[in-house]
C-alpha cells in the first residue's frame, strides 16, 4: 500500500490544481477558464458549497442550546482548575487512583476550621514516596489565623493536628507525615462570641 | 444464530458510556466531572447524533484509550461520602472493570479514577 509522502498532497485535485485555491475563488467569486471547464474543480467547488451551507445552517440554529448549558460550563472549567495538581492514593487494582491537591485542601481546612476560634486560610499539600515505591502519606503546609485572648497557642495547635491527622484517612484514605502551621493572622473576635471564637451559648 | 467465527468490535465511545453509567452509579460518587474538553467532545457528539434522532448516552467525564497496554480506562468524578475517598475509587475501578466486561465483552486492563472534587456529606 503506497502512502503519501505528506499530508498535504491530499489537498490536491486529481487534476492536479489545489483545493485551497478553489476555496479562495469560491470567497472571491471569480471561477477561472480552468475552473469553469473541469469536472474536478466543479465537484469540488459544489462540495465545498454544501459544506458552507450546513455550516451557516447550524449556527442560524434556532433551538435554544440546553437549559443547563451554562452551569455544565461552569463546572467543566472549575473541574479543569483543579485537575493541576493530583496525589496518589493506593489500590490494590491494575490502574490508579488520585485525588486533587485541592480536594484534600478542603478537607483539611475544614477539619482545622472546626476547632474552636481556628480560622484555616491557605493549605498546601505534598506527597512523599514510601520505600516501596507506593504511594506515602502526605506533607501539609496550613496557614491559620487565630483570635486575639485568652487562648494561647498551645492550647489549639495539638487540637489543630490531631483532627487533621484524623481526618486525612477518614476523608481520603491517606496519613498525614508532617504538619507546618503557619498562625498567619491574629483576629478580633467579634462582639457575642466566646473568648474561643465560639458563637457562645445556644 | 449463525455458525462460524464471530467477531464483534465495541467502539470507545459505547465502552465510555458504559463505564460513565458504572461510575455514577456507584455508592460514594457524586457526578462525573467532564472538564472543558470532555464537554465539548460530548456536545459535538449530541449534535452530530441529533440529525439522526438519536440520543446518546452520556459518556463526559470518561476518556478510553485502545493501547498497546489494552483497553484502559479514565473516569473523572467528584465523590460525596461519609468514608475515604479512596475507598469509592476503589470501588468505582472494580464496578467500571466489571460493567464494561459484562457488557460488551471487552476486558478492562486498567481503570484510573481522578477524584477532583469532595463535597461534604449532607
Amino acid at each position: 500500500m503506497a502512502v503519501n509522502e505528506t499530508t498535504e498532497r491530499n489537498h490536491l485535485l486529481p487534476c492536479g490544481r489545489d483545493l485551497e485555491q478553489v476555496w479562495q475563488h469560491l470567497d472571491e467569486g471569480d471561477a477561472d477558464a480552468h475552473e469553469a471547464t473541469c469536472p474536478h474543480c466543479r465537484a469540488a467547488r459544489e462540495s465545498l458549497l454544501a459544506l458552507r451551507a450546513a455550516t451557516r445552517e447550524l449556527i442560524d440554529e434556532p433551538e435554544e442550546p440546553p437549559p443547563d448549558l451554562l452551569g455544565r460550563i461552569m463546572s467543566a472549567v472549575r473541574a479543569d482548575a483543579r485537575r493541576g495538581r493530583m496525589l496518589e492514593l493506593p489500590t490494590p487494582h491494575t490502574g490508579g487512583i488520585e485525588v486533587s491537591e485541592q480536594a484534600i485542601a478542603v478537607i483539611v481546612r475544614y477539619a482545622a476550621d472546626s476547632v474552636p476560634g481556628v480560622r484555616a486560610r491557605n493549605c498546601r499539600v505534598r506527597q512523599t514516596r514510601a520505600e516501596s515505591g507506593s504511594p506515602g502519606p502526605v506533607d501539609v503546609e496550613l496557614t491559620i489565623a487565630v483570635p486575639f485572648g485568652p487562648l494561647t497557642l498551645d492550647e489549639v495547635l495539638p487540637d489543630v493536628r490531631a483532627r487533621v491527622a484524623a481526618a486525612l484517612p477518614d476523608r481520603i484514605g491517606t496519613t498525614l507525615r508532617r504538619l507546618d502551621i503557619h498562625v498567619g493572622d491574629l483576629y478580633e473576635p467579634p462582639s457575642g462570641t466566646g473568648p474561643d471564637g465560639s458563637e457562645g451559648p445556644k | 444464530m449463525t455458525s462460524g467465527k464471530l467477531s464483534m468490535v465495541v467502539a470507545p465511545p459505547v465502552i465510555a458510556a458504559v463505564a460513565a453509567h458504572a461510575a455514577t452509579g456507584t455508592p460514594g460518587v457524586a457526578r462525573l466531572e467532564p472538564g472543558v474538553r470532555g464537554l465539548l467532545a460530548v456536545l459535538t457528539r449530541a449534535g452530530r447524533q441529533r440529525w439522526t434522532d438519536a440520543d446518546p448516552a452520556p459518556t463526559e467525564g470518561v476518556r478510553v484509550r485502545v493501547t498497546g497496554a489494552g483497553l484502559i480506562v479514565h473516569v473523572d468524578i467528584a465523590v460525596r461520602s461519609k468514608g475515604p475517598a479512596a475507598e469509592v475509587g476503589r470501588a468505582v475501578q472494580e464496578q467500571v472493570a466489571r460493567e464494561v466486561d459484562e457488557q460488551t465483552g471487552q476486558p478492562v486492563d486498567a481503570v484510573y479514577v481522578h477524584i477532583l472534587d469532595i463535597e461534604p456529606e449532607l
